[in-house]
């Protein structure tokens, strides 16, 4: 009888796991471009330590990759997945220079690099609002 | 004289001892998701942690047993098993977590990942355990992290909304995204309603040698303090709200939630997270260790006191030395922190009603209150809180999985 219980439990949890849908993965990349836009400002006033923001550049390049990949299996209804791609690659490839700019301590270049990439932010947003809405 | 000092201390250290890594972890992606939207959440789970604090240092000044040992007693071995080893792999869980904490503190003013930290991270925990007193590790720790009031410092100069913070105060139902809402306000239940500090509380009255006089110290302490532990819990949650939100950022790594301060406070704020989250896990690592020592202890009748010297209290010193070593590996494995942190919120809400329950029962039991035992709103009040963990634990894991 438990045992009956516990499986039926089981499939409830199991159905109830569902894969992130595609506007949900437009959140997450807009999130994590957002990230990387916070820690670059945050280095620009000289408030966070350059390992740190390396490390936060890092993780948003790869985190946006993985969900880019995911975007690119699976596009979003409505959305022009051509120009997805390629504003995510570009954020992409902004965020590694990113990284290569502290290296280099170029202050300048970074903050025309943040600049950049702020762009982008609003046309994922943009692209993102013109989406299908979320169920 | 005493006493006021006993007051002053015990809500200094209830302040800066409130926050860990739960409560932070989740105050700040539900800030960042839902802005003032899950400040209710905060609110209830600091109003059954206020009577449950209160009534677990009554029940100890007055009986002058800790809740561990008059479980036993009262229901005996059997059921006394039950309850060990659900509340003892929680408290294990949220260990793991806490030192987590500290190591993901390290890591990020560092660079060096926080596997790296998990023996040194330890090995210091057990030491203070090893060579410290209760006092030290109840106001040691606790006054370090009263350096969390920068939270509210934060949400102040953010300059919130407090018309919209008010009516977060009341419960409701967003438009979208209701599973992870959901979630989110049983993980910040879970972390508010932490039956470890009901433990630890109740051996501490006996530590410090409370008796029935302590009875108005203790109340004010459980109130005021958890009352202004709640109030930094939630200015966490309104500086998330007012930071992330704008920047279209979801909290879901230690590394986001290291932002949470800079935009308010651009010149410390980074710093002042870090040392938050270091000092403030620090304690209730500390807390927890000494938590599942007492269980032990205080179950099979041992002798303990964090007061006395290891070789007269060797299975007591045993007991966190084993699980402190034990809580070390899955951080070496590299297990990320945060998912055990989220993953022992889940696990804290299904134990909650095996922890409060009999709790319940040792609250009505004239043999051991006497004329001090609860009345009907402290009844009531422990009643919802078993119905809301009977809830939780019931709803908690299938929205973890629903809620990512």
């Amino acid at each position: 009888m438990w045992i009956k219980r516990l499986l039926g439990l089981s499939l409830i949890f199991a159905t109830a796991c569902k894969p992130p849908t595609p506007a949900e993965q437009m959140e997450s990349a807009l999130s994590w471009i957002g990230t990387a836009g916070m820690a670059g400002k945050a280095w620009l006033r000289h408030t966070t330590p350059d390992t740190y923001t390396r490390q936060t550049l890092e993780l948003s390049h790869d985190k946006l990759g993985q969900l880019a990949d995911e975007l690119l299996k699976s596009p979003p209804p409505g959305a022009d997945s051509e120009s997805l791609n390629s504003v995510l690659a570009r954020s992409r490839k902004r965020i590694a220079r990113l990284e290569a700019l502290i290296t280099a301590k170029n202050v300048r270049g970074f903050a025309r690099e943040l600049d950049a990439l702020r762009a982008d932010q609003r046309l994922v947003k943009r692209m993102s609002d013109r989406m299908e809405p979320n169920e | 004289m005493k006493k006021v000092l006993a007051i002053t201390l015990g809500i200094v250290t209830s302040v800066g001892g409130f926050l860990e890594i739960g409560s932070v972890t989740t105050a700040v992606q539900a800030g960042a998701a839902f802005g003032y939207q899950l400040l209710w959440a905060i609110l209830l789970g600091t109003a059954c942690l206020v009577f449950l604090v209160e009534m677990s240092g009554r029940f100890s000044a007055v009986s002058r047993h800790t809740i561990v040992d008059a479980t036993r007693e009262r229901f005996g071995f059997p059921f006394f098993a039950i309850v060990m080893v659900g509340v003892v792999l929680v408290f294990f869980m949220v260990l793991v977590a806490e030192l987590g904490g500290i190591g993901l503190s390290l890591q990020i003013l560092t660079g060096i990942g926080f596997p790296w930290w998990a023996v040194p991270v330890s090995f210091v925990v057990w030491f203070l355990m090893w060579k410290g007193t209760f006092g030290l590790i109840e106001n040691g720790a606790s006054i370090l992290g009263l350096v969390t009031i920068s939270f509210v410092v934060a949400a102040v100069k953010l300059n919130p909304d407090w018309g919209a913070a008010a009516h977060g105060l009341l419960p409701g139902m967003p438009g979208t995204d209701k599973a992870k809402y959901g979630f989110l306000a049983v993980s910040i239940l879970g972390a508010s309603i932490s039956p470890h500090l009901m433990y630890f509380y109740s051996s501490g009255a006996i530590e410090d040698e409370w008796d029935k006089s302590y009875i108005p110290v203790n109340r004010f302490i459980a109130t005021l303090g958890m009352t202004f532990g709640g109030v930094l819990s939630m200015a966490a949650l309104v500086a998330a709200a007012l930071t992330f939100q704008p920047n279209g950022v979801e909290v879901d790594t230690f590394e986001q939630s290291a932002l949470l301060m800079t935009t308010a406070l651009p010149k410390w704020g980074f710093f002042l997270f870090a040392a938050s989250m270091l000092f403030t896990c620090l304690g209730a690592a500390l807390e927890t260790s000494l938590a599942i020592a007492y269980f032990f202890a205080q179950g099979f009748g041992w002798s303990w006191s964090e007061d006395l010297t290891p070789s007269k209290n060797a299975r007591f010193c045993f007991v966190y030395t084993i699980i402190i070593l034990l809580a070390a590996v899955p951080l070496l494995m590299g297990i990320d922190p945060i998912k055990v942190t989220l993953m022992s919120m889940a696990l804290t809400a299904a134990t909650l009603p095996l922890a409060v329950a009999p709790f319940l029962f040792l609250m009505n039991d004239p043999i051991y209150l006497g004329e001090h035992r609860n009345g009907w709103i402290s009844n009531t009040v422990v009643a919802i809180t078993i119905l809301i963990s009977f809830v939780l634990a019931l709803i908690a894991i299938p929205l973890q999985i629903l809620g990512g």
